[in-house]
């Protein structure tokens, strides 16, 4: 074995782990002890190896993930697995029949499916996230979104209009893409924030049991106020750090 | 016999999923939906798992084909020059990889060429077997050790300011 095969091998040699008992590492390990340089550049590689390592396990899972993980679980697991029960179904068939006139007007209907939509995607914009595109062009943000596959034909509300394009980006559902359009209402912004105000679109097939074509439905997730409504192709949620009579004014 | 169930799974393996995530998209949110994802087909899948100790294998790799996914749209994947990095072999000085912190380590990563960045990810993340990295990933063990080389080679360089970046679109919201 030469020098620089030597080298080659342990580059991919990582201390502390399995490769010490690889019979290719070890032949590359009693070389360098031979060998003043190809130690010093061993002793370079596994230190820089070690520390990098640390850090990069010291990255900071977001508080809460776990528990939402957990949580969307037992959202899936409480309307579709329990199939074993069919007399529950049948009941809840009764249920739904009798109610399902006065059900699909409310607008404060709140199901489940689309629950677990709204969270994951308002806490993915008060969490932070990679804007893609920074523009204040609305056709520009259109043709980025088109190029990812995204829902890029949507109908703004036109109060919305009124507020500060700032960008977009695509987040995904359940492998569904979604677009977010992000927005300023004008209002100071802690340091770092781009914006307070973003618009949701996906495909009305990727969340079943999405808000019927005509009702809006409203709710609180965390610090925001959110507004679902969907028309015949699209599922549209407005989101925005404040209380409902802010949300209001970007509404309709 | 009866797999692991799902919450045990999720205490086990949500942290260093999501790590991986992150060391993949650079995002907190896009690694959040990644793992969250991979959670939900292992709720809808994994029960057909026969080898329950594989669970860990299967998690990542449903994670690495969901990232892949979501770059679906992108060109192929760029090709290092392999001369560039026979000549100049990885090694990170070690004062240069003390300087960051964490979340410098993975943007650092995150100028890693895509192809390269799992295979480089997994190196530092998991002490895995080389074959359980080829698993996966779903590439062979040489395909895994080249990239792994190539990967390392670039991040070399991104420590020496010499490696040009992705291009960055945008900012933190």
């Amino acid at each position: 074995m030469t020098l620089e095969e030597a080298k080659q091998i342990l580059a991919l040699f990582r201390p502390g782990t399995a490769d010490e008992k690889d019979a290719a590492f070890q032949e590359a390990r009693q070389l360098a002890q031979s060998q003043p340089d190809l130690a010093r550049w061993l002793q370079e590689h596994c230190e820089s190896y070690l520390t990098l390592r640390r850090k990069l396990r010291s990255v900071p899972v977001p508080p809460g993930l776990k528990e939402q993980i957990l949580a969307e679980r037992k959202i899936r697991r409480g309307f579709f697995e329990n199939y074993w029960v069919p007399w529950l179904a049948a009941a809840a068939a009764v249920v739904l029949l009798v109610g399902i006139g006065f059900w699909s007007r409310s607008p404060h209907r709140v199901n489940a499916e689309h629950a677990a939509y709204r969270k994951r995607v308002t806490e993915a914009a008060l969490r932070g996230y990679n804007m893609e595109l920074t523009t204040r062009d609305p056709a520009q943000v259109r043709r980025f979104l088109k190029t990812k596959n995204a829902p890029a034909d949507y109908t703004l509300p036109s109060k919305l209009q009124s507020a500060e394009l700032v960008g977009c980006a695509v987040l995904r559902w359940q492998g569904a893409p979604v677009s977010m359009i992000c927005f300023r209402s004008g209002r100071p912004l802690p340091p770092g924030d781009q914006s307070d105000l973003w618009f949701f679109v996906t495909y009305r097939n990727a969340v079943p049991h999405a808000p019927s074509p005509g009702a809006t439905v409203l709710a609180r997730v965390n610090k925001a106020t959110t507004a679902s409504w969907s028309d015949e192709q699209k599922n549209y949620l407005l989101a925005a750090v404040g209380d409902e009579a802010f949300l209001e004014k970007y509404l309709r | 016999m009866p797999g692991p169930n799902f919450e045990t799974v999720v205490a086990d393996y949500y942290e260093p999923l999501y790590r991986f995530a992150i060391s993949l998209t650079r995002s907190e949110a896009e690694a959040c939906d990644l793992a969250q994802q991979t959670f939900y087909m292992w709720a809808k899948k994994g029960h057909q798992l026969r080898d329950p100790s594989k669970a860990k294998s299967w998690l990542f790799t449903t994670l690495h084909r969901a990232f892949l996914e979501t770059r679906r749209t992108l060109t192929r994947f760029p090709q290092a020059e392999l001369t560039e990095t026979e000549d100049e072999l990885p090694v990170i000085l070690p004062e240069a990889a003390a300087r960051l912190d964490a979340l410098q380590a993975v943007e650092a990563l995150g100028r890693v060429s895509e192809l390269y960045r799992a295979p480089v990810a997994l190196f530092y993340l998991e002490d895995c077997s080389y074959q359980e990295i080829a698993d996966m990933l779903e590439v062979p063990i040489g395909t895994v050790k080249s990239r792994m080389a190539r990967g390392l080679a670039e991040l070399k360089l991104v420590f020496a300011g010499k490696h040009r970046a992705r291009p960055q679109t945008g900012g933190q919201g």
